[in-house]
């Protein structure tokens, strides 16, 4: 039993702790040093763009004196964008639940969903929900259904967050189906010999394992989501693109309002791609080593 | 068991919704609606100043009827504008207003969203399948611009089979493919074979325009105020000949609305041509366009357009 122990108060340098400690150190400045290079190659580049930007015909001044009315719109972007992405998610997980089941019609339904809203474009899908919703409200009305037509009867906010969610939950159908089938059998032969239920297995063992590794695909969704959710604005909502676009008409500043908006949509996904960031760590943690 | 407990409380939340939001007063036409409800849903498109254009600080109105995914006056200016505002005062209700996009506003079908459109739309024959249209407020007269450095071009027909800018779905395609007519008006095809570029709006056309002569554009055909305008704001540009054709612009509501628009195109007719005969419609015109837009649009006879049999 020659066990060593190291006691409390005891201090003692141990060689192998010490070289371990070296070791730390010395990867912490050399990961700082990269970090050091890739600040300044971004701040390079950063400054060629201002520089190729500057060449265009623009006043930076009107921006510097008119940016207040779009950043008006940035929070319509990011709530339209969040709660899209939250009900994205959820489609997109009953979705592949379909996708993976055996169930025919479960199959059937989810199967026609991703290739019906795969298969046609975002922009004509909003016009539908805008405009064609409501007339089935009004022949759900005709037919004296009247509390039934209202649900369909949407406002453009409603409008635009049902087709981003519809939209996007069927290209994340895909990216939770292949989160899910990533899971290795034995994690699920593990769960029914404990006895777990369908569900149970689903929520506690598969499902948990299953969103750390698709977390930085839906991050890379959001991304995307969050430009595309400029095309909301031809409803007349007036977030970020809308903003810019119209108030570029009074004094002809399309170039002005079209940069600023293109730098607000840029540091809008900077920021969500530092808490992906965030989060894909946190769920790491489990596998660190 | 469990399952059955999902599917009954499913159900409960159903009805639960169903009969939350039951028993809705019905209006027989659309001028009651409005009249009961107290405010007239305009719908505009800001983006062809000074007909109707943002306003940078704007407030809502504090003391408003308008619902919150509608915009008060407060928070839009222009011709339009005022004259929707106008309009409204004298049918005793509020304006509010809804700004989709020009496509979804001329093609009808607007599932009752809002009630019309004083939006500066042209009268024609096919716009005439889906909407009614009002009296004329207005008049635009169309006429070509090109660039200031060019020195061949003396009149509209020199453009015959030129590269002509203008908005896609817009009069100025109709004139320019030979297709376009106007109730009341004879219109000389002075172009031949233009080469049509067609815009999301005018203005970016006028944008492509004044990268160069004949670099993108050669001309673009557009509502004489609106490349005025432009010239104003600094673009090198200059208008070539007289005006090709005046547009008769009036408001319009769509035909498939829920319950009868009849009663309001008349009524909105009846409270256009008021404005027309004691001045009004005259002063808003030279207010924001220093001209008089509106006389020929006052004596426009309405009932030649055979919409109220």
């Amino acid at each position: 039993m020659a066990v060593e122990t190291l006691q409390p108060g005891e201090i003692k340098v141990d060689p192998d702790l010490h070289m371990g400690l070296r070791l730390m150190a010395l990867q912490r400045r050399s990961r700082l040093i990269n970090g050091g290079k890739i600040a300044a190659v971004w701040l390079g580049l950063v400054a060629v763009l201002v520089f190729i930007l500057l060449q265009l015909r623009f006043d930076p001044g009107y921006i510097a004196e008119h940016y207040g009315f779009v950043l008006q719109g940035v929070l319509t972007t990011i709530g339209v964008s969040l709660a899209s992405i939250a009900i994205a998610s959820l489609m997109a997980l009953l979705g592949a639940l379909g996708r993976l089941s055996n169930n025919s019609i479960a199959l059937g339904i989810s199967g026609f969903y991703v290739s019906l809203i795969r298969g046609t474009p975002l922009l004509i899908q909003i016009y539908i929900i805008y405009l064609g919703l409501p007339q089935i409200g009004q022949q759900l009305d005709a037919y004296g259904l009247s509390q039934l037509g209202d649900l369909f009867t949407l406002t453009a906010i409603q409008s635009g967050i049902l087709a981003l969610s519809v939209n996007y939950g069927a290209y994340m159908t895909e990216i939770f189906r292949a989160g899910i089938q990533s899971i290795t059998h034995g994690q699920y032969d593990a769960a029914v010999s404990l006895g777990m239920s369908r569900w149970q297995m689903l929520r506690r063992i598969i499902l948990p394992q299953a969103i750390r590794v698709i977390i930085p695909d839906i991050g890379n969704q959001f991304i995307a989501m969050q430009k595309d959710s400029a095309l909301v604005s031809v409803m007349g909502i007036w977030e970020i693109t809308y903003r810019a676009n119209r108030f570029a008409r009074k004094d002809s500043k399309f170039m002005e309002m079209f940069l600023l908006a293109a730098a607000l949509y840029w540091i809008l996904t900077i920021v969500s791609s530092w808490l992906e960031g965030r989060m894909e760590k946190r769920l790491a943690h489990a596998y660190e080593r | 068991m469990k399952k059955l407990t999902i599917v009954l409380s499913f159900a409960a939340l159903l009805s639960l919704v169903l009969t939350a939001c039951g028993g809705r007063p019905k209006a027989t036409d659309e001028l009651a609606e409005i009249m009961a409800r107290g405010t007239i849903i305009v719908s505009t498109d800001p983006a062809y100043p000074p007909q109707s254009e943002l306003v940078e600080a704007a407030t809502r109105a504090a003391e408003t009827k308008c619902a919150s995914d509608q915009h008060t006056a407060s928070e839009l200016q222009g011709f339009d504008i005022d004259t929707a505002v106008e309009v409204a005062k004298r049918l005793g209700v509020e304006a509010c207003f809804v700004t989709p996009e020009w496509t979804m506003i001329v093609g009808g079908n607007w599932a009752d969203r809002w009630d019309i459109s004083i939006g500066s739309m042209t009268i024609t024959p096919e716009r005439m399948e889906k909407l009614l249209f009002t009296q004329p407020y207005y008049t635009t007269p169309a006429a070509f611009f090109v660039h200031v450095d060019n020195t061949t071009y003396a009149q509209p027909s020199d453009l015959s089979g030129k590269k002509i800018g203008g908005c896609s779905g817009c009069t100025y395609d109709f004139y320019l493919d030979g297709s376009l007519s106007i109730p009341g008006e004879t219109i000389d095809f002075l172009v031949s074979n233009p080469q049509f570029v067609g815009y999301e709006t005018d203005l970016n056309a006028l944008q492509d325009l004044a990268l160069g002569d004949g670099v993108r554009l050669d001309a673009v055909l557009t509502a004489q105020p609106t490349g005025q305008g432009a010239i104003k704001d600094g673009l090198p540009l200059k208008q070539l000949g007289d005006p090709v054709y005046f547009e008769y612009l009036a408001g319009a509501i769509d035909k498939a609305h829920s319950v009868d628009p009849l009663p309001l195109a008349k009524k909105i007719s009846e409270v256009i041509q008021q404005m027309h005969a004691d001045g009004t419609l005259l002063a808003l015109s030279q207010k924001w366009y220093g001209l008089d837009l509106t006389t020929a649009a006052g004596e426009f006879d309405i009932s030649t357009l055979g919409q109220w049999e």
